[in-house]
C-alpha cells in the first residue's frame, strides 16, 4: 500500500474533504491557499487563491459545482469549482472555524471565533445564488453562542437540523426553524476537533483532545461507541463499506519538539466500529494527522497531517480480506 | 464571647432573683424527722463513679519507705539528704515527716511534686535507691496504696479473650498454577491493585483508593504488603488483604524489612511534632507490633542504615570508626560494645552466612583494606590491602559463594580546599572465593569507567557496564573454583545503563533508564550469549522482574515523566505480552516469593524431566486459550447482535425518509455512489502519464 503524498502545501492541513463522487480531494491549509486534487492519481487540479489567512474549515456542496472555505482572515468566501474562481466573498468579525454546506446546498452553514470581543456566533446563509450582492446579505438565522465555542459542526441530512460540536466537550443539536437548542450532551471532556457522518448521516463521530473518539447516535445524541488512544485525536472518519474507523491525531504541535515521532504516536489508527478494539495502524505521517476521511467508495482514504503533506492510501486486498471473528 | 456568656448568666440568676422575689416561695426543705431511703447509687448512679474519692490530688505525692529513724536533733541533717535526692526531680511542694511521740522520724516520708508528670519518674528512677549500707529507699506513689489496697481478697481468673485466628498468610503460594502476583500503584486517587497474573489475562485480586499516600513496599518474602501514611505504616496480608499490625510512625520515608521478616525499620526525617521525644529508625517486631529499639542516626549514611543479617540475628551499622552489632531478639550490643576499626567506611553481610564484609580507607601510611570478619565470634577470615583507593564498592554473590568488591582507583590525587580531587580513575574488581582456603582473591582491571556491575542471582558470571558514552560495552565474566576470572563476551556500543538479571540467572536484560536511556531492552542469553531480541520502551524508568523469571515488566512512571505512563510486559525471551497504558501509574511490584523448599536434587530432577511437565503445560495453556477465545467471540457476538438491532431501526428509519431527501437534491437517488447513474455526467479526464522522446534517426 503505497500512498499518494500530495506534496503542495508550505504550511500544515487543517481539514480535508472527498467530494460525493470521490474523484476529487479538496485540502485547506494554514498556507492560505486551498487545493484540489485527483484523488486517483493524486495530480494537483488546482488552487483556490484569495485568502490572506490560514484556512480553517473547506466544504464541497453535492453536486462539485461550488466550494465553500472559512479562513483566520475574517472571511468565508465561496468559490465555483470548476473555474477556481472566487464567486462570493463574506467579511465577518473574527475567524470562521467551521463551514459546511446542507444536505441540499441551498444554504450553507459558518461559526465564528469568539474573538476581539466578539462572540462565537453560528450563521445560516442562503447560497442559492451567488452574485454582487451576496455580501451583503442578510444571513437567514443567527445564533450567538454564549458558552464555549463551536469547534466543529454537521448538518442533518433533511436540512432541519445542525449538531455542533464545542471547545469544552459540549455536544449540541439545534433546530432551525427556531433556532433553539434541541438537545445537548456532554460526553468529552476537553475540545471536539472534528465530527463527521457515517454514510447515511444516522450516526456521526467526534474527535476529541481528550484522546477518545465517540460514536452518536443522530437523533438522541446517544452514546453509543468509544475509541480510545494515548493521545489527542485530532479527527476521525467511518468507512462508508466496512465496520471500520479511522482515528487521526498525535501529539500536540507545540509539545512535539519534546519527543521523539515514534512517541508522538503520529499514525493512522483502525478501530472496528462495533468491538472498539484497535486492528491496524499506518505510519508515514512525522507530525500530528489533523484530518482524515475515507473515499466514499471505502476502498481508500486520506490523511492530511501537520506536516503539510496529505497522503492518500489505497487498501490492499488483505485489508478487505481481514475479518474479526464472532 | 466570654463576656456575652457572664451577662446572660447574670441575666439568668437575675430573672431567678425576680421569681424568688416575686412570689412566695414554696418551703423544700425536708422536715426534721425525715429519713432520707433513697440511695446514692439509686439517684446519680450515672455519675457516681465521678464521686471524688479521698485519694484524688494526690496524684503527686509519692511515700518514701526506708528512711533512717533519726530523732529530732537530726532531722534537719535528714531532711537535706532526702531533698538532695528528691529535688533534682522537680519541685518539692510539700514534704511531711511522721514523728513518733518521742519525737523521732517513723522511717518513712511523704514528698507532693508541684507536677504529676514528675512523679512517674521519680518512683522508677529512685526506687531501691541505696542511701547507706543499712538504708535502701522504697519509693511508691500514694495513690499506689489505695489501689493495691482495695484489690479484692478473691482472685477471679481473667476471661480469656476469644482466639482470633490469623489468615492464611501464605494462601497465595497455594495457588495451583503458581501465578505470581504483582501490585500496581496509580497516584490520581493513590489506588493500589493486586492482580494475579493469570493466563491468559491477568485477574484483579484487590482494588483500593487511598490505599497508600505515597508508595508500597513487599515484605522480602512476600507475605506483607507495607502501605505508607502520614501516620505511620500499615502492614496487609492474608487473602482479603486485612490490616495485619500498625506501626505508628509519623511521616515515614523508608522502611526496611529484616531478610526473615522478623522486624520492620522505620525512618522519618521529619518526624512527629506532636511527639517530638520520637527518634527518628525505629526497629519494629513485625509478629507483635511492638517497638524494639529506636536511634537517630549519627551523620549522613545511606539507607538502610542497619543492615541484617541473614537470619535476622544481628544487625550492624557503621559509625565514626566503629562498627556496631546489634543482636536480636535482646537489641543490646553483641558483646555490650562496638568493634573499633579505624577509618571504616562501609560494610556488607553476606546474604549466607554470618560474616560482614567492610573496607577501611586509606589513612597516611596506613593502606585501605577489606576485610572479611566472622561474628559473633569476631574472627577475621580475610584481609587484603588495597593502594591508591577512592571508593569500594560491595557486592556479595546472592548465594553467598562470592564477594566482588568494586575498587575505585586513582593515579594521581590533589587537594583542593578540603576537597580531595582524584584523576586518572580506574577500576578494580576484587573477586573473594568465599569458598576455598584461605579465601583466594583475584582481580580484574577495567581501565574505563565502570557504569553498572551485577552478579548473576544463581551462577557464577557477573555482567557490567563500562566504557564511555557511546562507546558503551558490556561485559561478562565468569568466576570458577582455583582459577581467575574469565571474559566469556564483550558486547561493544551498546545503548544501556542498567543491568537486571533474571531471578533464576541465566538471563539478562541490558536496559536504557531514564532521560539519557532512552529506554532501549536488550534481552540476552548467557548460555550461548544470544540476543534475543532488541527493542525498547520509551521513557522507561523501571525494570522488574517476576519471581519465577519468566516474566519482565518495564514501566514509565508518573514520578519521572508525565506523559505516556504505563506498564508492558515481556516474556523473559523478549517478546511483548501486554501493553497497558494507564494514566498516571507510579509504580508496579511483583509479590516476592520465599525459597523453594526443593532441594537442588529435587530442582534437577525436575529440569531433567522438563519434556513430560512441557506436554501437560501446553496442553492446559492450549485450553485456557480456547477458552478464552471462545468468550471474546461470545462478547462480540452480542455486541455485534445488539448494534445490528440498533441498524436495522435507523435504516429503516432512514428508508422512510427518502422521498424528503431525494426533494432536497433535484429528486436524484444519492444514497448510493451508483444509485442514480441516468443523472451523471460522465467528464473524461486526461492525465499526462509519461513523455518519450525518441530520436529518429
Amino acid at each position: 500500500m503505497k500512498p499518494l503524498i500530495l506534496q503542495g502545501h508550505e504550511r500544515s492541513i487543517t481539514q480535508i474533504k472527498y467530494n460525493r463522487e470521490g474523484d476529487l480531494l479538496f485540502s485547506a491549509s494554514k498556507d492560505n491557499k486551498p487545493n484540489v486534487w485527483y484523488s486517483l492519481n493524486g495530480e494537483r487540479l488546482g488552487s483556490f487563491n484569495g485568502h490572506q489567512g490560514a484556512i480553517w474549515c473547506i466544504d464541497v456542496d453535492w453536486t462539485t459545482t461550488k466550494c465553500m472555505t472559512g479562513a483566520g482572515d475574517n472571511t468565508c468566501k465561496i468559490w465555483d469549482c470548476e473555474t477556481g474562481k472566487e464567486t462570493g466573498n463574506i467579511p465577518t468579525a473574527s475567524s470562521v472555524r467551521t463551514c459546511m454546506f446542507s444536505y441540499s446546498a441551498n444554504m450553507a452553514v459558518y461559526t465564528t471565533d469568539k474573538a476581539m470581543k466578539q462572540p462565537c456566533e453560528i450563521f445560516i446563509i442562503d447560497v442559492r445564488t451567488i452574485d454582487d450582492s451576496f455580501s451583503r446579505q442578510e444571513p437567514i438565522l443567527r445564533i450567538p453562542i454564549s458558552g464555549s465555542r463551536v469547534s466543529s459542526i454537521l448538518w442533518d441530512n433533511l436540512d432541519e437540523s445542525l449538531i455542533t460540536g464545542h471547545e469544552n466537550g459540549e455536544i449540541i443539536q439545534w433546530d432551525l426553524k427556531t433556532g433553539k437548542k434541541i438537545n445537548s450532551i456532554k460526553e468529552h471532556d476537553q475540545l471536539i476537533n472534528d465530527m463527521q457522518w457515517n454514510k447515511d448521516c444516522t450516526m456521526f463521530i467526534t474527535a476529541s483532545k481528550d484522546h477518545t473518539a465517540k460514536l452518536f447516535d443522530a437523533e438522541t445524541l446517544m452514546l453509543l461507541k468509544t475509541y480510545k488512544t494515548e493521545r489527542p485525536v485530532n479527527s476521525a472518519a467511518i468507512s462508508p463499506i466496512a465496520e471500520h474507523v479511522v482515528l487521526g491525531g498525535g501529539q500536540e504541535a507545540m509539545e512535539v519538539t519534546t519527543t521523539s515521532s515514534r512517541a508522538g504516536k503520529f499514525d493512522s489508527r483502525f478501530f472496528h466500529l462495533v468491538f472498539e478494539e484497535e486492528f491496524a495502524r499506518v505510519k508515514g505521517h512525522f507530525g500530528p494527522i489533523n484530518s482524515v476521511c475515507f473515499h466514499p467508495d471505502g476502498k481508500s482514504y486520506a490523511s492530511g497531517g501537520e506536516d503539510g503533506f496529505v497522503r492518500v492510501h489505497s487498501f490492499d486486498s488483505s485489508y478487505f480480506e481481514y475479518n474479526f471473528d464472532y | 464571647m466570654a463576656k456575652k456568656k457572664t451577662d446572660d448568666k447574670s441575666d439568668e440568676s437575675s430573672k431567678l432573683n425576680d421569681s424568688d422575689s416575686g412570689s412566695e416561695e414554696p418551703n423544700f426543705s425536708d422536715p426534721e424527722d425525715y429519713v432520707d431511703d433513697i440511695s446514692d447509687s439509686e439517684l446519680l448512679g450515672d455519675l457516681l463513679h465521678q464521686k471524688p474519692k479521698e485519694t484524688d490530688g494526690y496524684e503527686n505525692v509519692i511515700v518514701v519507705d526506708g528512711v533512717p529513724q533519726v530523732g529530732p536533733n537530726r532531722l534537719e541533717k535528714l531532711k537535706s539528704v532526702i531533698n538532695k535526692i528528691f529535688n533534682k526531680f522537680g519541685n518539692i511542694v510539700n514534704e511531711y515527716y511522721p514523728v513518733t511521740a518521742d519525737g523521732t522520724t517513723k522511717g518513712y516520708v511523704f514528698l507532693e511534686y508541684s507536677n504529676a508528670n514528675h512523679v512517674l519518674e521519680v518512683v522508677n528512677l529512685t526506687n531501691n535507691w541505696k542511701l547507706d549500707k543499712q538504708h535502701t529507699l522504697s519509693v511508691n506513689l500514694f495513690t499506689d496504696f489505695d489501689k493495691y489496697d482495695s484489690i479484692p481478697d478473691k482472685w477471679e481468673p481473667p476471661t480469656p479473650s476469644p482466639y482470633e485466628g490469623q489468615a492464611d498468610l501464605h494462601y497465595y503460594l497455594l495457588d495451583p498454577d503458581a501465578y505470581d502476583q504483582f501490585a500496581v500503584v496509580t497516584v490520581n486517587v493513590q489506588s493500589v491493585q493486586i492482580w494475579q497474573n493469570t493466563l491468559p489475562e491477568p485477574t484483579l485480586v484487590e482494588e483500593r483508593n487511598n490505599w497508600t499516600q505515597t508508595y508500597i513496599k513487599w515484605s522480602p518474602l512476600g507475605t506483607y504488603l507495607a502501605t505508607f501514611h502520614k501516620l505511620g505504616i500499615a502492614l496487609w496480608a492474608g487473602p482479603q488483604f486485612t490490616q495485619h499490625k500498625k506501626f505508628t510512625h509519623a511521616y515515614v520515608q523508608y522502611i526496611d524489612f529484616s531478610p526473615c521478616e522478623k522486624y520492620l525499620v522505620t525512618f522519618s526525617a521529619q518526624g512527629d511534632p506532636a511527639n517530638p521525644d520520637q527518634k527518628s529508625i525505629i526497629i519494629w517486631d513485625v509478629r507483635t507490633g511492638l517497638e524494639k529499639r529506636s536511634f537517630n542516626p549519627e551523620g549522613p549514611s545511606a539507607w538502610p542504615i542497619f543492615r541484617w543479617s541473614h537470619d535476622d540475628k544481628y544487625f550492624g551499622r557503621v559509625g565514626n570508626d566503629v562498627l556496631s552489632i546489634y543482636e536480636t531478639p535482646s537489641f543490646g550490643l553483641l558483646d555490650k560494645k562496638s568493634i573499633k576499626i579505624n577509618g571504616i567506611r562501609d560494610f556488607n553481610w553476606s546474604p549466607t552466612d554470618n560474616v560482614v564484609a567492610y573496607w577501611v580507607a586509606e589513612d597516611k601510611d596506613v593502606p585501605a583494606s577489606v576485610t572479611l570478619l566472622e561474628l559473633p565470634n569476631r574472627n577475621e577470615i580475610r584481609k587484603k590491602n588495597l593502594f591508591n583507593v577512592a571508593d569500594c564498592k560491595i557486592h556479595w554473590q546472592k548465594s553467598g559463594d562470592y564477594l566482588c568488591v568494586k575498587v575505585d582507583r586513582y593515579s594521581k590525587v590533589r587537594k583542593e580546599k578540603n576537597e580531595t580531587k582524584y584523576s586518572g580513575m580506574y577500576c578494580n574488581f576484587e573477586i573473594f572465593h568465599m569458598r576455598e582456603k584461605q579465601v583466594p582473591v583475584d582481580s580484574v582491571e577495567i581501565k574505563e569507567p565502570i557504569q553498572a556491575f551485577a552478579w548473576e542471582p544463581v551462577g557464577t558470571k557477573f555482567a557490567m557496564i563500562h566504557g564511555e558514552s557511546p562507546n558503551i560495552n558490556v561485559s561478562f565474566y565468569e568466576v570458577k573454583v582455583g582459577l581467575a576470572p574469565i571474559l566469556l563476551k564483550k558486547f561493544e556500543k551498546r545503548a544501556c545503563n542498567h543491568l537486571f538479571w533474571s531471578p533464576g540467572g541465566q538471563f539478562i536484560v541490558l536496559a536504557g533508564l531514564g532521560a539519557n536511556g532512552g529506554g532501549s531492552l536488550e534481552f540476552v542469553d548467557t548460555n550461548e550469549f544470544l540476543v534475543m531480541n532488541t527493542t525498547d520502551h520509551f521513557q522507561m524508568s523501571d525494570v522488574e522482574w517476576d519471581p519465577t523469571g519468566r516474566y519482565i515488566f518495564t514501566g514509565v512512571s508518573f514520578w519521572k515523566c508525565k506523559v505516556d505512563t504505563g506498564y508492558w510486559m515481556w516474556s523473559f525471551q523478549g517478546k511483548i505480552l501486554k501493553r497497558i497504558n494507564l494514566e498516571r501509574f507510579a509504580q508496579i511490584l511483583w509479590r516476592p516469593r520465599p525459597a523453594t523448599p526443593l532441594t537442588e536434587k529435587q530442582q534437577k530432577e525436575i529440569k531433567k524431566n522438563l519434556k513430560k511437565y512441557y506436554a501437560q503445560f501446553e496442553s492446559k495453556d492450549r485450553m485456557r486459550q480456547s477458552k478464552a477465545s471462545k468468550e471474546l467471540i461470545e462478547k462480540r457476538a452480542a455486541l455485534m447482535e445488539k448494534f445490528n438491532q440498533y441498524r436495522e431501526q435507523q435504516i429503516s428509519r432512514w428508508e422512510e425518509k427518502k422521498s424528503r431527501r431525494m426533494a432536497l437534491r433535484n429528486n436524484v437517488d444519492t444514497d448510493e455512489l451508483d444509485a442514480d447513474t441516468d443523472n451523471v455526467e460522465e467528464e473524461i479526464v486526461e492525465f499526462f502519464v509519461k513523455e518519450e522522446i525518441i530520436p529518429i534517426d
